[in-house]
């Protein structure tokens, strides 16, 4: 990344950030409704497998990455296209691509804002810990996730280029993040044929590995191949959003904003 | 030197058509059907540096298709275009940093809850304008768009008017050599339109720039520019001087007499009576018959005043968009 393109995005991200602002409300609305599923998973796999310590860390630690991983491209990129407003980004002498780059992680530092404190309470509620060197672990692959789940999310929701009915779309994506990725059950509580094919889809890398890494239980080379599996996705699903992109802008530019 | 070619442009829709009715609706799944629409055909111009250029026609002419196709925004199915040296659609950095598309249907784009000076400031970083060119540029546009109010306020909470002033400061601070703007004055009332055209007949002088204006008010075209463009139907119906656009495109001079004794009557009889107030009446007359009736009103009634007015540019640009140029 070049130091102007660098700075682009820092200062798309102040600007999202501020634009956020004005509506801190709103993203603690935001902040309830993607905290409540993993803690909806954590008051039924509890009652589920009482006693079971990695059951309790698991799911806390997957509220952070909930909520840190969050992606609505859907609501903000694909709705400027459907008003017309990326016209604007597209006079604009940077890629396209810094406007929605900034967006997300301005919303998920404001998730982050509010979600991360509720994260630390109901850790110290139900009385789980983590190891540091485990969470060190884990800062990477959160990063990762957060970058595949973007991928994925902007990738659908560059289908508004093409249909009006993206939200359906981006729905389903979501979905299978929530049953593939460990959200509505972990991973290691599938059946066992069904672990490795899991494991090697791009959703569990999107989700559930760093709430597995955060609680010790993915380390060693299970870990290193986590990564690997990350990256594969990662540099899978960024050619295929060039491709939709270039596809996408020539059909916009053909019809008009 | 011609800041912007354009040769032989074409531009055609594809859209999805069907009739009404469920079974249409439930053909229509399997076997779509199309019609094109032709939005542009073989459109031909240039225009020089400097050059502050008009370009109306009704709603569907083809205007901002033209217009988006020159700023970047739709590549067109035919033709050549050339902005600054650039093919527009390529959208290369360096053509972006020269141009600037003002649409008053959208005059501020991204972020609306930063203030004004902060979108400005994003501009400065974005377009890599120097921090002394940059504050020369904020003040004159201060002075000239009046912003000094806005400039700490959010561009979401600016009225209509505001915004216009606050889009053409982000547009401007840069200082683009090709100016393309879109109904600048759209909605705006009659004290904010004012402004924006003193605005932008004063930059046009001051910066040089290349400035191409689409809009459906005439004063916006009579108070900033010198040639019009008149585009029906996708294409060019009239290139040329602004004040030669009544004697090209209207065969007919107003001819205005104030006269107590005349009566729709026989003034029916000398021409055509366009409308009257009190003892005023307005007649149009074909251009080579203004000496003859003038001289056969003079001697018919007891004129008190007599004025020979060529029609307004509204007047003659609704005459074309009917009648056809």
């Amino acid at each position: 990344m070049t130091r102007r393109l660098r700075r682009l995005v820092l200062l798309r991200i102040r600007n999202q950030f501020l634009d956020w602002s004005g509506a801190w409300w709103f993203t603690v609305t935001l902040v309830a409704s993607e905290a409540v599923g993993p803690l909806l998973g954590l008051v039924v796999w509890s009652a589920v497998l009482p006693g079971d310590p990695a059951v309790a860390g698991y799911f806390v630690a997957l509220v952070a990455v909930q909520l840190l991983t969050a992606s609505y491209e859907n609501h903000t990129f694909s709705e400027a296209i459907y008003e017309g407003k990326i016209s604007h980004d597209l006079l604009r002498p940077q890629p396209v691509i810094v406007a929605p780059i900034g967006e997300n992680v301005a919303i998920r530092i404001w998730l982050g804002i509010f979600g991360l404190p509720l994260t630390l309470v109901t850790a110290l509620a139900v009385g789980v810990s983590y190891d540091w060197t485990a969470l060190a672990a884990a800062v990477p692959v959160l990063v990762g996730a957060a970058v595949l789940r973007f991928l994925w999310t902007w990738l659908l929701a560059l289908a508004a280029f093409w249909t009006g009915r993206v939200h359906a779309l981006v729905t389903l994506g979501g979905m299978m993040v929530f049953l593939l990725g460990g959200g509505a059950a972990p991973v290691w509580q599938l059946p066992d044929a069904w672990q490795p094919v899991v494991g090697a889809l791009p959703f569990y890398a999107m989700l559930g590995l760093p709430a597995d890494v955060a609680t010790g239980s993915v380390h060693g080379s299970a870990l290193a191949v986590a990564y690997l599996v990350q990256l594969a996705w990662s540099a899978a699903f960024a050619g295929v959003a060039v491709v939709a992109w270039r596809a996408g802008v020539r059909r916009f530019t053909a019809v008009g904003a | 030197m011609s800041s912007v070619v354009v040769e032989d442009l074409s531009m055609t829709y594809r859209v999805p058509v069907r009739q009404a009715g469920l079974m249409s609706a439930l053909r229509s799944v399997v076997r779509r059907r199309y019609r094109d629409v032709h939005a542009v055909r073989d459109a031909s111009f240039r225009i020089s540096s400097g050059e502050v250029v008009g370009f109306v026609g009704p709603n569907g002419a083809g205007k901002t298709t033209t217009m988006k196709i020159m700023s970047g925004l739709l590549y067109p199915t035919a033709g050549e275009v050339r902005v600054l040296g650039f093919t527009p659609w390529q959208r290369r950095t360096p053509f972006l940093k020269q141009i600037a598309l003002v649409r008053g249907s959208q005059p501020t784009g991204g972020s609306q809850e930063l203030t004004l000076l902060d979108a400005l400031q994003y501009q400065r970083v974005l377009y890599e304008v120097p921090a002394a060119d940059f504050r020369r540029n904020l003040d004159e546009l201060c002075e000239l768009l009046e912003l000094g109010p806005l400039l700490e306020r959010q561009l979401r909470a600016l009225s209509l008017g505001e915004k216009m002033r606050a889009g053409l400061a982000l547009s401007l601070s840069y200082r683009p050599k090709v100016l393309f703007l879109d109904e600048p004055t759209l909605g705006l009332d009659v004290s904010a339109a004012t402004t924006i055209r003193r605005f932008l007949a004063s930059y046009a002088t001051q910066t040089g720039a290349t400035i191409l204006l689409t809009s459906h008010y005439m004063a916006d075209v009579e108070a900033t520019c010198r040639r019009l463009m008149l585009i029906d139907h996708g294409s060019v119906r009239y290139d040329g001087p602004l004040g030669q656009l009544s004697a090209r495109l209207s065969p007919y001079k107003l001819v205005r007499i104030s006269a107590a004794d005349a009566t729709k009557e026989v003034l029916a009889e000398i021409a055509e009576v366009v409308s009257t107030s009190g003892m005023s009446w307005t007649l149009r007359v074909a251009r080579a018959d203004v000496a003859r009736v003038t001289s056969v009103l003079l001697a018919t009634f007891e004129v008190a005043d007599l004025a020979v007015e060529e029609p307004t540019l509204e007047d003659v640009i609704d005459r074309a968009y009917r009648d056809g140029v």
